[in-house]
């Protein structure tokens, strides 16, 4: 009986010392950034309440498979004159998953001829990737993809 | 302070007057979150990122972008651009710490 009752013993301490560093770990796996925002309040602000539109006109480009989440390339192209009647007034991207929804906000003018914008982003996980686009008429349209992110890029 | 390595490229080299070119900005900059540790200190790296870049063409701001620390180390930011006369392009970027630098290039038509 001394026998078994060590062995329960070592069992339950074994338990502990397993689930102990996965608790922590837990805690502290999803910081916050500073500046922490969801992807509706984000829409939410830019748009002031409007409803963006999915539109053919807005070409999103990102890899479907993001082997490194830390450096994801994102082309926003948009079909539009770029004359001073007619541009793009905005471009956003925005991220669905990450802490701070926002990655960054474009203001074109008509000095810029074409409207069209390339960055490199970070992805913490596989998620959606979504282009807002404001044009001068104060139209909202919108497209998104998804990414699968191999490897999170956010610490 | 030491200055930071940064580059504007303008595609193709050789362009004329009233020609829409693609320009790209690159800067060499560690963008960090402010959520990440150091792995051998376990200290969270405070979040250094650049706030706002903005493109001026002789005096006329023709691009200006908000930016948060979802970008990557060493950020590329590319648009186009109608060239319009020679002059100059400057970008002036700014950062989370008050860090302000800018970087200037000159343009020259051909034809």
């Amino acid at each position: 009986m001394q026998r078994r009752d060590f062995f329960k013993k070592l069992g339950v301490v074994a338990a502990v010392a397993a689930t102990a560093p996965t608790i922590g770990f837990a805690a502290n796996a999803k910081p916050v950034s500073q500046n922490h925002i969801t992807i509706d309040a984000a829409i939410n602000a830019i748009t002031g309440g409007k409803k963006p539109q999915t539109s053919s006109k807005v070409t999103l480009k990102v890899p479907e498979i993001a082997e490194n989440g830390a450096v994801v390339p994102v082309t926003v192209s948009v079909d539009s004159p770029m004359i001073s009647s007619d541009y793009v007034k905005a471009i956003h991207i925005l991220t669905s998953k990450n802490s701070n929804a926002r990655a960054i906000d474009v203001n074109l003018t008509p000095a810029n001829g074409k409207a069209m914008f390339a960055t490199r982003i970070k992805l913490g996980g596989t998620q959606d990737v979504t282009a807002l686009v404001e044009l001068s008429n104060g139209d909202f349209l919108t497209a998104s993809q998804s990414v699968k992110v191999t490897i999170g890029g956010c610490g | 302070m030491k200055a930071r390595k940064s580059l504007i490229k303008i595609k193709p080299k050789k362009f004329k007057d009233g020609e829409i070119v693609k320009v790209s900005f690159m800067v060499m900059h560690p963008m960090s979150t402010g959520m990440t540790k150091n792995k051998k200190t376990k200290q969270i790296i405070p979040a250094k990122y650049i706030n706002s870049v903005k493109f001026n063409y002789n005096g006329k701001e023709i691009t200006n972008m908000t930016v948060w620390e979802t970008l990557s180390t060493n950020p590329v930011f590319t648009t186009y651009m109608k060239i319009n006369g020679k002059g100059k392009l400057t970008v002036t970027y700014t950062d989370n710490t008050g860090e302000v630098n800018e970087k200037t290039k000159k343009i020259k038509p051909k034809g």
